[in-house]
């Protein structure tokens, strides 16, 4: 029977030499959408938490109503539609509701003025509310946040909310414009609910980030995803990063004991989703050694299809051929690579923050070497510059950091070649 | 297993350094493992698993990814090396050989050509030799003599 999902299970070695001792290993589990299923798009219900605080005047504002625009007129009339704006206070502009009064929706939008301050909670709770009324397992349930501003000391409140939308299974796109914001924030708030962030530095690519929304929620495969590896006796999962659609160590929650059990919300049927174990195994001898069983669930809403179950086996063999021992799978080394620069990248921002200028220095001119290996230049270049700015002034920039925490979560997009 | 750009110890099996991202493995950076050619001697790219690409002995090879919706092609084809994810180009480059003389030119390609980590300019041939690391978008493979 062919699967509505796919799962491939690769190690970073077909075989591991004998050594007597416990050893790292790495797998991939890749998750992809069936080519030949086809599958109903899911309908949607969007909510847009939108900040309209005194800074976002102009252009901002101006690129902002467009996109809302943009938005309204690519959902389906089944789609379900809300509108919150805040500054220090909130109003719900459009309350839950089909996407199809799409005139009256982009006419209340004409009519906001920017002003006030940023309270980010308020209005994420407010939109949340708004998203809960069309709230069913049948839709892509999904909050937008946009801001450009510090929030006023509500950041726990903001996370809190985070985590339980995440539970509730309706994920938060959190969107930073320009550079007084917040990414450790925003960034979380995605992680905790299983969504994704962007950081717009120029307020014309508002737009972008909308429309490539609108086509990730009419591309959901799959709901409900989980990844569970039970691990064989011995066998010590160590670290878990999910990679798509940003890499997010989900370590802290998914490393349960000796098994890996990772939410991973819904599944985009063009990007699909990859998740890498880092483990250890232990001493073997030379023979075929199971590493333990990974197993997918996911529902497809659409087909009626609940709780569908993949599993697959991990294999490696031990043996005292050095040779081939030697040879490793170059996509779970290149995934490995690019989650080794986002952990350097990390461990350097967090050092920075704590004051350690000459720990913080080591680690970016570590993340800046990866990255050039990696092809990264314009990355690698970032961190050399925060290196000198760190010298400088003691701390980082906030644009070097911005460009520094999203462009090492996102080396796993796809470059994709411009149509000529 | 220590590394050795930082003398940390890191646990048998692991592939890079936990504390400077260095290489941890085996196989050495893709530049080192470079031999010298002597005069006439064929190259051969070798990607970073080691996977070895001949390339083919014409004067003119055409470097990127097959395309059979627009019927593209090239001599040589990089799909199954992760081309279409690293941004290779359909029509990428082109290595040129006069005699002994291999040089890589660009052909506009969307995410650049790079000889030793340098991007080389479209339509202006550069000289390439055994050793030398040549990428293509953000595909790497190292020059070696065959």
């Amino acid at each position: 029977m062919a699967n509505e999902l796919n799962i491939r299970c690769i190690m970073n070695k077909d075989a591991l030499p004998v050594t007597g001792a416990e050893q790292a290993v790495y797998a991939l589990v890749d998750i992809k959408a069936g080519g030949k299923k086809a599958f109903g798009a899911m309908p949607a219900n969007f909510g847009l938490v939108l900040d309209r605080s005194g800074s976002m005047d102009g252009e901002k504002m101006n690129n902002l109503k467009e996109a809302v625009g943009y938005v309204v007129d690519h959902l389906g009339d089944g789609d379900l539609v809300s509108v919150t704006i805040f500054d220090d206070q909130v109003e719900t502009l459009i309350p839950n509701q089909p996407a199809k009064n799409r005139e009256a929706i982009k006419a209340a939008l004409a009519k906001v003025i920017p002003r006030g301050g940023t309270q980010i909670s308020d209005g994420l709770r407010a939109g949340l509310a708004e998203v809960k009324k069309g709230h069913s397992p049948e839709r892509v349930n999904r909050v937008l946040l946009l801001t450009d501003g510090q929030t006023w000391d509500d950041e726990d409140a903001c996370l809190r909310l985070a985590e339980e939308a995440g539970k509730q299974g309706v994920a938060i796109t959190s969107i930073g414009i320009g550079e007084e914001w917040n990414e450790k924030l925003l960034l979380q708030i995605a992680e905790k609910s299983l969504g994704n962030s962007h950081w717009i530095q120029n307020p014309i690519a508002i737009l972008d980030a909308f429309r490539q929304e609108v086509e990730g929620m009419q591309s959901v495969a799959a709901s409900n995803l989980k990844v569970t590896a039970r691990m064989s006796q011995g066998v010590k999962p160590v670290r878990v990063f999910s990679t798509i659609p940003m890499i997010s160590d989900v370590s802290r929650k998914a490393v349960r004991g000796v098994n890996v059990i990772a939410d991973l919300g819904t599944l985009d049927g063009k990007k699909g989703q990859a998740v890498l174990i880092e483990a250890t195994a232990p001493a073997q001898k030379a023979g075929k050694f199971r590493l333990g069983q990974v197993e997918i669930t996911y529902d497809v809403p659409s087909q009626n299809i609940r709780g569908q179950s993949i599993k697959t086996d991990m294999f490696v063999t031990f043996t005292a051929d050095a040779a081939v021992a030697a040879k490793v799978n170059a996509e779970v080394m290149n995934l490995v690579e690019k989650v080794s620069a986002f952990k350097l990248q990390t461990r350097a921002l967090s050092e920075a923050e704590a004051g350690n200028i000459a720990a913080a220095t080591q680690k970016l001119q570590a993340a800046a070497t990866v990255l050039l290996n990696l092809g990264e230049d314009d990355l690698a270049k970032a961190a050399e510059r925060e290196i000198l700015t760190l010298k400088k002034t003691g701390t980082l920039s906030a644009a070097g950091t911005k460009k520094l925490e999203y462009g090492t979560r996102k080396l796993t997009q796809a470059l994709t070649e411009a149509m000529k | 297993m220590k590394c050795k750009e930082c003398d940390m110890e890191n646990i048998d099996g692991a592939l890079f350094c936990e504390e400077c991202g260095a290489k941890l493995d085996m196989m050495e950076p893709l530049q080192d493992t470079a031999v010298e050619t002597g005069n006439g001697s064929q190259l051969v790219l070798t990607s970073r698993d080691g996977s070895k690409l001949d390339i083919p002995a014409k004067d003119e090879v055409v470097i990127g990814r097959d395309d059979p919706v627009s019927e593209v092609f090239p001599d040589l084809d990089l799909t199954d090396l992760g081309g279409m994810d690293s941004g290779v180009s359909r029509k990428h480059a082109i290595i040129h050989r006069t005699g002994a003389e291999y040089t890589i030119e660009d052909l506009e390609s969307t995410n650049g050509t790079y000889v030793n980590k340098k991007r080389i300019q479209p339509h202006v041939p550069q000289a390439i030799k055994a050793g030398d690391e040549l990428r293509f978008g953000k595909l790497a493979l190292a020059v070696q003599a065959a």
